[in-house]
C-alpha cells in the first residue's frame, strides 16, 4: 500500500526514524506487506469501522519500573540468564511462560504475546514516554498518549462516565505515569487517581442538597444558553459540554465503590490494591469508560530481582486471570482489550545483587481479548534473551495493532496547527498476525 | 451565481484599495456612458464584468493617492484609523457588513480584561457608562495603559509568551521592564544575553535541549516554527531548509549551563546530515537566509580543554558566571535580527502576537507560521503596523493602545444569523477564554462585596485593594488550564466548580466583605438580582431579570443559600468565563 506523505507532507520523518532504529524495521515491514487486500476490504466503508468500534474498551496494566520478560512472558529455563524459575506449558500447545504465571498459563487462548520489542530507550522517563505515546517524544509537539487517543476515538461527547481513568498509587515513577492528552487538550486528559481511590470532586459539596446542586446547574445552563446565542466558538461549546457532563459523572461515583460487588467477584481479583483497582476498572469499562489504566509499581529490580518478581508476577497473574474470567463471564472479553505494557524489560544478565537492570533490547508485552488472535506469539528473542532473533518491533507497531484490534484506523490524522499527525507515525503498520 | 461573481470581482477590487461600496455605485454611474454596444447584444453578466474591469483601472489610479511610497497609508495616521481602514476595505471586498459596535458595558469589560487582566468592579463599570464625554473611551484606555494593573497584566502575558506561563523570575524582570515601557527589541536582546538571574530563565529553561531552544526562540521572536526543517527541507515553505534550522541552532550551540549560570564558548560547530545522507557543517544563518561571517573557529588543545574544565568546575563551586566570550554567537543573532533589512520577521511577529491576543486570532494564523506560503489576512495592515512599531522604538504600549481604540476591536461578539463570516475578516468579535489569572482575579473581584472597595476608584486605597484581590487569586489560578489554540474546557474544571469545597470558601462565603454577605441583606428580590448581576457580569440586568427573580423566590426562607446559589450560577456562566 503506497501511502501519501505525512508529517509536513513529507516522508522524511519516517526515514529519519528508521535510521534511528538502525534499519531494524526491515523485517517487520516484509511481514506486514503480506495480505493487504484483506485489510483494504476491512477498512473500506467508514460505517463498518464505526460499527466495529462500538463499545470497545481497553484496560491497561502498566507495570511501572520495567517488568522482567524472563520472569513473565519469555522465560529462558536452563540458560545462564534464566534464573531460578521454570517455564510451564500453557493451554496453547507450544507456548511456555514463566511458572510464576500458573493461572494465566491456563487462559492463554485469548492472549497474544510479543517477545521482540527493541525500544532502544533505557531510562525510566524516556521509556515510559515511548510506551505511552507509541512514538519518540518530540520537543516541538506534545503528543497525546494512548489513553487520550482511545478516549478521543471511543469516548462519547455526552458520556456520563469518565473517558480515561488512570490509577497510580505508588510514588515511584508517578511523574512518568500521569498521562498526557497533549495537543488534544484537557478534554481528553485522564481522571488521575493517586492516593484516593475515588476521584476528586465527584461527590456533592458539603452542605448542599442534591436538589439545590441540580437547580443551580440548571440555572447556570439557562443563563449560558442565552449568552451563547449568536456567538460562535468551540471553546464556548466545550465549557457548556463540560458542565453538562457533571451530573452524569457524579452518578459514576458509585463505580469507584466496590463494596456492593459480591464477595465471589471480589475474590476473583483478590484483596490487594491492584486487585481492587482492577475491579473498579472492570466496573468502569462495563459502564462505558473506554480506557482505564491500572498501574502497579515498582518493578525496578536492580537487586533481588527474583523475590521482587515472585511477589509482583504472582499478584499480576492472580489479578489478570481474575479479570479475564470476570470479563468472560459477563460477555465483555470480546469487546475489551487487556494490555500489559512497561517502559522496558530487564537484562538477561543477572547482576551481583541478584538483580536485573534496565533492558530495552529484547523484551515482551501482551495483548488479550478484543480483536486479538489469542494463543499466539509474535517475534522471538535469542536463546539467552539478549537480542531479538526475529520480528523486531518498537512501540509504533504495537500501538497500530491496538488501534486495529479496536477497529480504529491507525492512519487517521489529527492536526497540530497545520501539521497532520496520524495516530501512529507514518509508515507504521499493525502486526497483522495478531489481529483476529 | 451572479452575486458570487460580483463579490469575487469586488474582492479583487478590494486589493486595489477600493475606498467604499458607495464609490462603486458612483463610479458605475460615471463609467456607464462609455460607448458600449447595446446591452441586448451581450449577456448581462459579461457587461457587468466589462464595467467592473474598467472600474478597477479607474479605482486603482484613484486610490493610490491615499498611500505613500511604500504603498501603505501614511505613517502619521493614528493606529486605530489604519486598522479600521484596512479591515473595512476587506469587509467591503467580501461583501460583508460588520457586527454592530458592542454596548458600553461590554466594551469596558473587554478593554479592562485585555489591558489590566480583570473585569471592572461594579462601580468602575457604572462610572464608565454614566460618563458623557465623547472621548471617554480614549480617556479610559489612556488611563488603563499607564496604570500599575497594565504592568502586571502585560508582564503576565509576556511571561506566558516567553516561558509558557507566568514564571516568578521572569515576572520580576518583566514588571520592571513593562513599568518603564522598555522597548521590545531591548527585551529581546536581554533575553538572548541572559546576563541577570531573571532574564537568564529564557535560555536556562531550554539549554538542555538545543533543538528546542533554537525552535522556541524562532517561534517566540520571529513567529516561525522551523522544527519540521530539522529532518528535511520544509515541504510547504521553500524558504525553510535544513540549513535554516541548523543555522538557527548554530546561534545557540555554544551556550551551556554551568551551575546556576550560563556560559558561551568560542568554539564548536553544528554538524548535520541532509536527507541525502550528506554530512554538512551548519553556517551561522538567520531565518532570512543571511549568513554571518565569523572569526575562524579555533579548536582547543587537550591541555586547554583540561584547563577550561577545571576553571568551569571552580566557577560552579564559587557560584560565579563563566567568562564572557570575546565573540558571542548569541549576540550575533540579536544583531542580525534587528538589522534594517532583516528585522521584518521580528517586528511582524510581535505585532501579530499582540493582535492575536486582542482579537482572538492573528493577522497570520497560526502565530508560529509566519511565512510566505501562509500570508496575512491583511498584509498591508501587518506591514503598516510593523513599520509603525519600528518607527516608534518597538513601543508595545503604543501598539496595544492603538489596536484597542479601533472600531474593529469594539465590535459585538454576537452575529445576527447562523452563517458566521470567515474569522479572518474580523467582522465580529471573537469569544476568547480567560487566562487562569484573568479568570481567577475576576472571580475574586466579583465575589467581593462592592462596599469592600473605597468609593473613590482613583484613590490609592482602591488600587491597593485591587492588587490585593489579584494576589489572592494566584493560588486558585493554578487550578485552571492555560488556554491554547482551540482551547477546550475540561470536565475537571467543571467538577471543581461544581463540587470542590474551595469554591465555597473562596467565592461563596457569607461574610461582611463578600458579595453573598452583602446580597443577603437586600430585601427586595429585584434589587438583589441587579446587585448580583452588576457585581459579577458588570452590566445592567437584562432579559434574565425575571428568571433570576423567580429562581430566588424558591429560597425565600433562606437568603444566604439563595444568594449563594445565584452567585454560583453567575460566576460559572459562559459570560463570566470568557472575554466576549
Amino acid at each position: 500500500m503506497t501511502r501519501k506523505n505525512w508529517f509536513c507532507g513529507s516522508a522524511e520523518h519516517s526515514v529519519s526514524r528508521r535510521s534511528f532504529l538502525g534499519g531494524a524495521m526491515a523485517g517487520a515491514a516484509a511481514m506486514t506487506a503480506a495480505d493487504m487486500t484483506v485489510l483494504d476490504v476491512l477498512q473500506s466503508p467508514a460505517i463498518a469501522d464505526e460499527l466495529k468500534r462500538q463499545d470497545k474498551r481497553v484496560i491497561l496494566f502498566w507495570l511501572a519500573g520495567g517488568a522482567s520478560q524472563l520472569e513473565t512472558w519469555d522465560p529462558k529455563p536452563g540458560r545462564p540468564t534464566g534464573g531460578p524459575y521454570r517455564a510451564i506449558q500453557t493451554n496453547v500447545p507450544g507456548i511456555h511462560i514463566s511458572e510464576l504465571m500458573p493461572r494465566m498459563s491456563q487462559r492463554l487462548e485469548h492472549t497474544a504475546i510479543i517477545r521482540s520489542l527493541n525500544t532502544k530507550i533505557g531510562d525510566h522517563g524516556g521509556g515510559a514516554k515511548l510506551m505511552h505515546l507509541g512514538r519518540r517524544d518530540e520537543s516541538a509537539i506534545k503528543f497525546p498518549d494512548l489513553g487520550a487517543m482511545i478516549a478521543r476515538e471511543l469516548g462519547r461527547p455526552d458520556s456520563s462516565v469518565p473517558d480515561y481513568v488512570n490509577f497510580y498509587t505508588a510514588t515511584e515513577g508517578r511523574s512518568g505515569g500521569t498521562g498526557q492528552s497533549g495537543f488534544l487538550g484537557a478534554r481528553y486528559a485522564p481522571m488521575f487517581l493517586t492516593t484516593e481511590s475515588k476521584p476528586e470532586n465527584l461527590g456533592l459539596p458539603e452542605g448542599l442538597t442534591s436538589a439545590d446542586h441540580k437547580t443551580r446547574a440548571d440555572l447556570r445552563q439557562l443563563l449560558s444558553n442565552q449568552f451563547a446565542a449568536g456567538r460562535k466558538s468551540s471553546s464556548l461549546g466545550s465549557h457548556n459540554e463540560a458542565y453538562a457532563r457533571v451530573r452524569g459523572l457524579m452518578s459514576s461515583e458509585k463505580l469507584f465503590d466496590i463494596s456492593d460487588e459480591p464477595q465471589s467477584v471480589r475474590d476473583k481479583y483478590g484483596p490487594t490494591l491492584l486487585g481492587e483497582q482492577t475491579l473498579v476498572a472492570r466496573r468502569l469499562i462495563e459502564a462505558g469508560t473506554p480506557f482505564v489504566k491500572v498501574s502497579r509499581a515498582w518493578w525496578d529490580s536492580h537487586g533481588q530481582n527474583f523475590e521482587t518478581h515472585l511477589e509482583l508476577v504472582s499478584e499480576l497473574d492472580h489479578v489478570m486471570s481474575g479479570l479475564l474470567d470476570d470479563l468472560k463471564d459477563r460477555g465483555l472479553l470480546e469487546n475489551t482489550l487487556v494490555l500489559t505494557l512497561s517502559e522496558f524489560g530487564r537484562t538477561p544478565t543477572i547482576n551481583a545483587s541478584l538483580g536485573r537492570d534496565h533492558f530495552p533490547s529484547a523484551w515482551s508485552v501482551s495483548l488479550t481479548g478484543c480483536g486479538i488472535q489469542g494463543g499466539s506469539v509474535y517475534g522471538k528473542s535469542d536463546e539467552d534473551g539478549r537480542t531479538v532473533a526475529d520480528g523486531e518491533v518498537s512501540a509504533g507497531p504495537i500501538f497500530a495493532t491496538i488501534f486495529r484490534a479496536l477497529g480504529i484506523d491507525h492512519d487517521k490524522e489529527y492536526h497540530f496547527g497545520v501539521r497532520p499527525v496520524p495516530l501512529t507515525n507514518p509508515g507504521i503498520e499493525p502486526l497483522d498476525e495478531l489481529i483476529a | 451565481m451572479k452575486v458570487d461573481h460580483y463579490q469575487n470581482t469586488l474582492r479583487w477590487i478590494g486589493r486595489l484599495r477600493l475606498v467604499s461600496i458607495s464609490n462603486v455605485a458612483n463610479l458605475m454611474a460615471s463609467v456607464a456612458p462609455l460607448p458600449l454596444p447595446p446591452s441586448s447584444f451581450i449577456p448581462q453578466q459579461l457587461m457587468r464584468h466589462a464595467l467592473l474591469t474598467c472600474l478597477v483601472a479607474v479605482l486603482a489610479v484613484r486610490s493610490m493617492s491615499a498611500e505613500d511610497a511604500a504603498g501603505l497609508l501614511p505613517a502619521d495616521q493614528p493606529i486605530h484609523e489604519v486598522v479600521d481602514h484596512y479591515v473595512d476595505l476587506q469587509l467591503q471586498a467580501a461583501g460583508v457588513g460588520p457586527a454592530e459596535q458592542a454596548d458600553e458595558a461590554n466594551i469596558i469589560r473587554r478593554t479592562m480584561l485585555d489591558l489590566v487582566g480583570r473585569i471592572p468592579t461594579a462601580a468602575e463599570a457604572k462610572l464608565y457608562l454614566a460618563a458623557e464625554s465623547p472621548t471617554k473611551r480614549e480617556a479610559a484606555v489612556d488611563r488603563l495603559v499607564t496604570s500599575p494593573g497594565f504592568t502586571r497584566h502585560q508582564a503576565n502575558e509576556l511571561s506566558t509568551l516567553l516561558m509558557g506561563k507566568p514564571d516568578d523570575k521572569m515576572l520580576k524582570y518583566l514588571k520592571v521592564a513593562v513599568a518603564e515601557n522598555r522597548p521590545w527589541d531591548q527585551i529581546f536582546r536581554e533575553m538572548l544575553a541572559g546576563k541577570e538571574e531573571n532574564t537568564r530563565e529564557f535560555l536556562k529553561s531550554r539549554v538542555k535541549d538545543l533543538d528546542r531552544l533554537a525552535n522556541d526562540a524562532s517561534v517566540v521572536f520571529f513567529g516561525v516554527n522551523v522544527s519540521c526543517a530539522q529532518c528535511h527541507d520544509h515541504p510547504l515553505v521553500s524558504e525553510w531548509t535544513q540549513a535554516h534550522f541548523f543555522g538557527m541552532k548554530s546561534f545557540f550551540s555554544r551556550t551551556f549551563e554551568n551551575g546556576d549560570h550560563l556560559g558561551e564558548r568560542e568554539y564548536g560547530l553544528v554538524n548535520y546530515k541532509t536527507t541525502e545522507g550528506e554530512e554538512k557543517t551548519a553556517q551561522l544563518m538567520f531565518l532570512t537566509g543571511t549568513v554571518l561571517e565569523e572569526p575562524a573557529e579555533r579548536k582547543l588543545t587537550d591541555d586547554e580543554k583540561k584547563k577550561e574544565k577545571e576553571l568551569l568546575e571552580q566557577l560552579k563551586k564559587d557560584k560565579k558566571a563563566p567568562p564572557t566570550p570575546a565573540y558571542s554567537r548569541r549576540a550575533q543573532l540579536a544583531e542580525v535580527a534587528l538589522r534594517d533589512e532583516e528585522r521584518g520577521y521580528f517586528a511582524r511577529s510581535i505585532v501579530n502576537r499582540v493582535w492575536d491576543r486582542l482579537f482572538g486570532r492573528g493577522l497570520v494564523a497560526p502565530v508560529d507560521q509566519m511565512h510566505p506560503e501562509n500570508p496575512a489576512s491583511h498584509p498591508k495592515l501587518l506591514e503598516w503596523l510593523a513599520r509603525d512599531l519600528i518607527e516608534h522604538g518597538y513601543d508595545l504600549r503604543r501598539l496595544v493602545r492603538g489596536l484597542v481604540l479601533s472600531k474593529t476591536y469594539s465590535r459585538s461578539s454576537r452575529w445576527h444569523s447562523d452563517e458566521h463570516p470567515s474569522p479572518d475578516l474580523f467582522a465580529v468579535a471573537n469569544v476568547r477564554p480567560l487566562t487562569p489569572l484573568q479568570y481567577a482575579a475576576s472571580l475574586r473581584l466579583a465575589s467581593m462585596s462592592p462596599t469592600w472597595f473605597p468609593e473613590d476608584i482613583a484613590s490609592e486605597e482602591f488600587a491597593k485593594r485591587i492588587e490585593q484581590v489579584e494576589n489572592s487569586a494566584r493560588g486558585f489560578a493554578n487550578l485552571i488550564e492555560q488556554p491554547a489554540e482551540d482551547f477546550q474546557v475540561s470536565v475537571t474544571e467543571a467538577l471543581l466548580f461544581n463540587n470542590s469545597s474551595r469554591i465555597n470558601t473562596e467565592f461563596l462565603r457569607d461574610a461582611s466583605d463578600t458579595l453573598v454577605g452583602q446580597l443577603k441583606t437586600i430585601e427586595d428580590t429585584k434589587a438583589l438580582v441587579e446587585a448580583a448581576v452588576w457585581n459579577v457580569l458588570t452590566r445592567p440586568v437584562a432579559n434574565e431579570a425575571d428568571t433570576l427573580s423567580s429562581y430566588l423566590e424558591q429560597y425565600s426562607e433562606n437568603r444566604v443559600i439563595a444568594s449563594q446559589q445565584l452567585v454560583w450560577a453567575l460566576l460559572t456562566t459562559n459570560e463570566a468565563r470568557f472575554n466576549y
